[in-house]
């Protein structure tokens, strides 16, 4: 049974990947998982200089999902590459970094300092981080920002390169195919949906940010949905983002057209829930005869079109 | 990772429920890890089942271990979804443990007597600590405050360790009328020059009265802190505390899970300040 997927160039032994900013740098898990079960893991988002993120409360807890405003707080990339990549190289799992900045420039610049350091698979490109003032989902937000920025990552590295979409704009697929056009490997696919939280006693929010992002099962659908248009409006790879917790969940994604799937929320509800995944996963190709799971990117039967008919207006 | 026996993550079976007064139960585990390797002032992230609600666990204090049995015990008031969710657990059903984690108290200054200050449930690691306090020939004495008589639950552990419990109650029904902070100001007055350790764990402005009285006393003093927690170990960066060291510059956002739940109180910003004892100097 074959379990590997290629996206943008990356080969993964499996198509599960850890969500940046659910899996730390991914050192975090030594000692309670077994890195090497990963297909990939993206690292929590990197700007230039560490950073101290949102005052708190950052998560509360809302129907099956989490809302967060964490802001980004991070060690910069510097850190990162010294002491976190070095350690993350003893482990069989392909280590993607998430690229942050508050500009073009620092995005390029981040970039290039990856670029150079050993053990990097590809960049996934932060356009949509709804938690921060500068940068953020402004660039994931304007097109045209977003063409700009993935052509400035472009222009520096030969690393896969990868946006993360927003799903806080009207119709992704313009996102995606600006991305696409500006020189993007692959798409990630979705971000957290922007949302408020309001204690009614105090009548504040119940974030210190104010709003903040959602993920966890509450938005699963609206992701497997936007992952079918995108995966439908370009011909780069899809990686699948939003609530999966089960085989079940991922297998939703891949349907919809995501080559590879991002698991969040669940890292923090489940360490142990990658293993069920993939048990999950084979023990369905077993069950519908599927030699590689290649063949399943994409085989929605969506009534009125068929798996390869066009775009749905 | 934390240098206190490596975390284990495990689908643990309920052994035993103790059911208390009120909402008050106690809950054993089997988990070998926890069981073996936990210390007082560590924790538990813990679920009911795999339903996505409440989607996180929770972080529980360890009240007592058996490494013979590999068992731990955690002492709950079910007030929250999380917490109602274990607490209707019966023998043989199973709940999500990843333990032990997080810092646990470090022992009172030699020759000082350690004294714990507990608010409700914050009284789940005084347990624990009474014991290892025991085991190395320690004096402690425990000072336990809550609304009423009821909210005073597992007295009686205490009363077995030879540690003394002082009681206090807002509603006067068990011990001193009042806050907890009162007879503990008494106790100190008392004890003259002789050298004490604070301990504190409960809700967060007892904890700042306390740490203001150890500031004032220029007593060492660590505390239990109790933010919201999502993953307990240092990954979602959403239980953040504001600690400012000796030294540094300005306060900077750490993990209660990796780098606490203990924490001396002189290196945190408590609500309401800018800055923490240890970086004004006085401390």
């Amino acid at each position: 049974m074959d379990l590997s997927v290629d996206v943008g160039g990356i080969r993964l032994k499996n198509p599960l990947i850890a969500a940046s900013g659910t899996f730390g740098y991914g050192v975090e898990y030594e000692g309670i998982l077994d890195l090497a079960i990963l297909g990939g893991l993206v690292s929590k988002g990197l700007y230039l200089e560490p950073r101290d993120g949102c005052p708190t409360p950052r998560i509360v807890e809302t129907p099956s999902g989490l809302l967060n405003a964490i802001g980004l707080q991070g060690v910069g990339v510097r850190h990162f590459v010294t002491d976190v990549l070095p350690r993350l190289a003893a482990y069989d799992t392909a280590v993607l970094v998430n690229v942050c900045g508050d500009t073009v420039d620092e995005y390029a610049e981040v970039s290039r300092i990856l670029d150079q350091a050993p053990g990097v698979a590809g960049l996934e490109i932060n356009i949509s981080c709804p938690n921060v003032k500068k940068g953020g989902m402004a660039f994931g937000s304007d097109p045209r920002m977003t063409h700009e920025v993935v052509a400035a990552v472009r222009r520096v590295t030969r690393l896969p390169v990868i946006p993360k979409l927003s799903p806080n704009v009207t119709d992704i697929t313009t996102f995606a195919r600006a991305a696409a056009e500006a020189g993007a490997d692959a798409l990630s696919c979705i971000n957290t949906l922007l949302g408020l939280a309001i204690d009614v006693e105090t009548r504040r929010p119940r974030l210190g940010f104010g709003t903040g992002g959602l993920s966890g099962p509450a938005i699963r659908p609206v992701a497997v949905r936007m992952t079918w248009q995108v995966a439908r409006a370009v011909t780069i790879p899809v990686l699948g983002i939003g609530g999966i917790t089960s085989a079940e969940d991922a297998l939703e994604f891949l349907i919809a057209g995501a080559r590879a799937v991002q698991v969040g929320t669940a890292n923090f509800v489940d360490p142990g829930v990658y293993g069920r995944i993939l048990a999950g996963i084979e023990d369905y190709m077993q069950r519908h005869r599927i030699a590689s799971l290649g063949s399943l990117v994409g085989s929605l039967e969506y009534p009125g079109l068929g798996p390869d008919s066009e775009r749905p207006a | 990772m934390i240098g206190h026996g490596m975390p284990s993550n495990r689908v643990a079976p309920l052994v035993r429920s103790r059911r208390l007064e009120g909402p008050y139960v106690i809950l054993t585990f089997e988990h070998p890890e926890v069981g073996r390797e936990a210390r007082a002032g560590q924790f538990v992230m813990m679920k009911a089942g795999t339903s996505a609600d409440p989607p996180l666990r929770r972080p529980f204090s360890i009240l007592e271990t058996d490494p013979d049995a590999g068992t731990f015990s955690v002492f709950l008031k079910a007030v929250g979804q999380g917490s109602r969710g274990l607490s209707a657990l019966h023998p043989g059903d199973v709940a999500q443990c990843l333990g032990p984690l997080g810092r646990p108290f470090a022992a009172p200054e030699e020759g000082a007597e350690a004294i714990m200050v507990a608010g409700g449930y914050g009284i789940a690691p005084f347990l624990m600590f009474s014991r290892e306090l025991m085991r190395a020939s320690k004096t402690g004495r425990v000072f336990y405050g809550g609304r009423s008589a009821s909210d005073l639950q597992v007295r009686e552990c205490f009363d077995a360790l030879g540690v003394a419990v002082v009681a206090a109650t807002e509603d006067g029904t068990l011990g001193h009328r009042g806050r907890v902070t009162a007879p503990l100001e008494a106790h100190l007055d008392s004890m003259g020059d002789r050298p004490a350790s604070l301990f504190a764990c409960g809700p967060g402005a007892m904890l700042q009265a306390v740490a203001s009285i150890a500031r004032r006393r220029g007593l060492p003093c660590q505390v239990s802190l109790d933010p919201w927690m999502g993953c307990g170990i240092g990954t979602c960066l959403g239980c953040v505390v504001r600690l400012q060291g000796r030294g540094e510059e300005r306060p900077k956002y750490r993990c209660a899970c990796t780098e606490g739940p203990v924490f001396d109180a002189r290196v945190v910003v408590w609500e309401g300040e800018t800055t923490s004892a240890a970086a004004s100097g006085d401390a």
